[in-house]
């Protein structure tokens, strides 16, 4: 089905903990309360992979959640963007070489956007989100 | 009486005509609601496999729910009964013969003694 216009702009993420310590959880879910309020954007957190454009990853990757990552991104359907919350995704963070990492996140899946901070401040994720929305409709084509 | 004409009786009325007309109709509605799904995902893939918080499936018999599974709580609240009455159940027809023989028996001592 291709999708309406309207619905090309309401992007659903997915929300994936891969061994975070709750800190960038709590910064989004501050992101979706009423102070920003995406979702009078259409934009939303869902319950599962299957109906998102977005897969929000924080934590490091730790070795127990390397396959549930990759189920769970496998499970997206396609065109979809990868956004990593929040430095121990990006670099390992603290946990940086820990014998217990498969991380950071792009050694486990492709990731389109970078979110860094511990924890990103709302700002910072509600901007990694139109970064993402802008990349999810270049790749659909509706926008240059 | 013609063959679309309707059936009546004391609690409505039933017309073959009006059925099938409601059949088609369901079916045209099932039929854009179906054809309005996503047609992209990739069949084969973990893309066709239920989301269990991104766990693997597990093998359909492990998730099978049973009959027993039903009245779980019966057999469970009546376990000193059943612990009980289960082995006496060896599928062996010679110790169902001598049950039946010993009942009868006990019986019959029984109204023996009473009469």
């Amino acid at each position: 089905m291709k999708p309406t216009r309207s619905f090309n702009e309401s992007l659903w993420a997915f929300h994936f903990n891969s061994g975070s310590c709750n800190g960038c959880e709590i910064e989004i879910v501050a992101a979706i309360t009423p102070r920003y309020d995406p979702e009078r954007f259409g934009i939303k957190l869902v319950g599962s992979p299957k109906h998102a454009d977005l897969l929000i990853i924080t934590g490091p990757v730790v070795k127990k959640m390397k396959d549930r990552l990759l189920r769970v991104y496998a499970q997206i359907p396609d065109p979809k963007v990868v956004m990593c919350v929040g430095t121990c995704g990006i670099s390992g963070g603290v946990f940086y070489d820990s014998y217990n990492l498969d991380g950071p996140v792009d050694d486990v899946v492709p990731v389109d956007i970078y979110v860094p901070g511990c924890p990103p401040r709302p700002e910072a994720i509600l901007h990694g989100v139109v970064k993402a929305l802008a990349k999810l409709e270049r790749i659909e084509g509706v926008k240059p | 009486m013609g063959i679309f004409s309707s059936l009546l009786s004391g609690s409505g009325a039933w017309n073959p005509l009006v059925w099938l007309l409601a059949f088609v109709v369901a079916v045209i509605i099932v039929y854009l609601i179906w054809s309005r799904g996503e047609k992209s995902y990739k069949k084969g893939t973990e893309q066709t496999t239920p989301f269990i918080s991104g766990n693997k499936e597990p093998s359909k018999d492990a998730v099978h729910v049973r009959g027993g599974n039903l009245y779980w709580g019966y057999t469970e609240a009546l376990k000193g009964y059943y612990e009980r009455i289960v082995p006496l159940h060896s599928g062996d027809m010679n110790d169902y013969v001598l049950w039946y023989l010993g009942t009868t028996a006990l019986i019959l001592v029984i109204v023996v003694v009473l009469s």
